[in-house]
């Protein structure tokens, strides 16, 4: 009952914001020069991430101890092709690129969940990825003790912990369910509290894959909102992935388009929208 | 090749406080939902020893007293309750990968410490275990004497040994269904031709023994006995540790490899 209650009055409560949104957004955008500064955090130094792929799992074993029989070995594929690019502190952008064009495989390495096969990627500062909402929990623990358990993962101390918790459960606002197991969540549930650790934990980057394409309009409006909060009142970087032309335009000020693994433009973001939508 | 093996050494202790806490929550997730929550991590090993006490003592009437006149089912569970860990880490954790996917590609964690993390929940269990094995000795009217001290050292050399074992073959289980089933398969000898149910030195076939006492599982069961039960030291069998120390080398050296080929490719592939 008190989730749908809340469901409820959510949109009531976010539609101020979604008129004054143009003038927030030049604010925002206001916000994006001054803030911008001249320290690097994220590096791409002609970074080629491969995957080599085989028939089966039979050949990649028989790979790992050097044995290539032919036919089994299918060959590789360049997910990234020698990406060079600096994001510094401050900035917003957005990777831009059909499916399979090597935005995901970036923004692993960046959070670093993947390696690169040759080049290097540095990152300096706290990463805070929204790669899946709905992964990176246990679904046997409840969503309160997930809290705990990714806050430790990350290293946090108990108090930081007992501190971040109250952040988390208010955001994702999951009524009882936040004691429950997660394996009995909703995907909407799942994504809240994905969404709801990630933002709560004070990123300094936050990498966001595809994040608001899940959830209704309520919960996408009350993201929205948060990570404008972010990027205004905290000096954090933003990575954005996302098909929506008009979400990356409100975010962001560059964009990088990919092509099949290589950097084809890098630029303002109307620029790159425009080259995007023209080329692809 | 030390480069590597340092990488794991200090992924490891960079995260240990992570491994612990993990490794807590690893044991909560066991006993969730269950009413007698924690007493299942006895119950199960209760009534395993108890049908092979049954079954050896009763049945195939072949316990003996030792020399000391401790009874045999001291000598039995001295046995049995190390190869609870050993039976835990070979069914499960060697396909440790499959178990927390979300560390090995939603979060950034080192994959060698996802091992350490399912070892030392195991290892937590067995130290529990070996409270009641000491409750046992005690009852059996046993002393306090200076081989019990080969018992930390033995704990601490299991932690090691199935940890690195886990290491290597999980990385292969998760890129291999293959492997995680091979292991699965081999728990079955590995139990049966090991000393844990027998006393190797029973057989008088010298090439018999030298092989079973090349299984590990031989060697740590057979060292704890020597604490326990037969009042030795484990060097005075210089076979076993002969073999022992050649299998351990060989696992690090596996371990290292297959770590150097496929850490960075796991979470590409699970």
């Amino acid at each position: 009952m008190s989730s749908s209650e809340a469901e409820e009055k959510a949109p009531v409560v976010q539609e101020p914001a979604g008129e004054g949104a143009p003038v927030e957004t030049a604010q925002a955008e206001d916000h994006r020069k001054t803030g911008v500064s001249d320290e690097v955090v994220v590096e791409f130094d002609h970074v080629t991430k491969t995957y080599t792929l085989y028939k089966s799992d039979k050949g990649r074993l028989l790979g790992v101890f050097g044995i290539q029989r032919p036919g089994s070995y299918l060959g590789t594929v360049n997910a990234n092709n020698d990406l060079s690019f600096t994001i510094r502190r401050g900035e917003a952008v957005a990777f831009l690129g059909r499916n399979g064009a090597g935005k995901s495989t970036a923004l692993k390495m960046i959070t670093g969940v993947a390696h690169p096969t040759k080049g290097q990627v540095s990152v300096g500062g706290r990463v805070s990825a929204l790669l899946e909402l709905t992964a990176g929990f246990d679904m046997k623990l409840t969503g309160r003790e997930n809290i705990g358990l990714r806050g430790q993962i990350m290293g946090l101390t108990n108090e930081e912990i007992a501190e971040l918790e109250p952040k988390v459960v208010e955001f994702a606002d999951l009524g009882l369910y936040i004691d429950q197991p997660m394996r009995t969540y909703s995907s909407g549930m799942k994504a809240r509290l994905g969404f709801g650790f990630a933002v709560g934990t004070d990123p300094e980057i936050l990498v966001v894959d595809e994040a608001l394409s899940v959830g209704d309009r309520a919960f996408r409006d009350k993201c929205v909102k948060r990570i404008r909060e972010i990027m205004m009142d905290e000096n954090v970087t933003v990575l954005f992935v996302s098909h929506s032309s008009s979400t990356v335009k409100e975010f962001c000020s560059r964009g990088i388009v990919l092509d099949h693994g290589t950097q084809v433009f890098d630029g303002p973001i109307e620029e790159a929208i425009e080259f995007y939508e023209r080329n692809y | 090749m030390l480069s590597t093996l340092s990488e794991i050494l200090r992924d490891n202790w960079e995260w240990r406080h992570q491994i612990v806490r993990l490794s807590i929550f690893e044991l909560v997730k066991k006993s969730r939902g269950a009413v007698l929550s924690w007493g299942w991590f006895f119950i199960k090993p209760a009534m395993y020893i108890f049908c092979f006490w049954f079954a050896l003592e009763m049945g195939l009437r072949q316990g003996a007293a030792s020399a000391s006149g401790a009874p045999y089912i001291l000598w039995l569970c001295a046995g049995i309750i190390p190869w609870f860990f050993m039976q835990d880490m070979i069914n499960t954790g060697t396909d440790v990968l499959h178990r927390y996917p979300y560390l090995v590609n939603k979060i950034k964690f080192p994959i060698s410490s996802i091992s350490a993390i399912y070892t030392t929940a195991t290892m937590l269990v067995q130290l529990m275990l070996m409270v009641v094995l000491f409750a046992i000795y005690f009852l059996c009217g046993q002393p306090l004497d200076i081989y019990l001290l080969q018992v930390p050292v033995l704990l601490v050399l299991m932690f090691v040994f199935w940890d690195m074992v886990s290491i290597a073959f999980s990385e292969l289980s998760a890129v291999s269904k293959d492997v995680a089933n091979l292991i699965q398969a081999l728990s079955t000898p590995v139990f049966w031709l090991s000393g844990v149910i027998f006393s190797v030195s029973n057989i008088h076939v010298g090439w018999i023994q030298a092989v079973l006492n090349i299984n590990p599982v031989t060697f740590f069961v057979s060292a704890f006995r020597a604490a326990f039960y037969d009042k030795m030291w484990i060097w005075e069998n210089p076979g076993l540790c002969i073999g022992f120390a050649a299998v351990f080398v060989i696992t690090a050296v596996f371990m290292v490899f297959v770590y150097k080929r496929l850490n960075k490719e796991v979470p590409d592939v699970l």
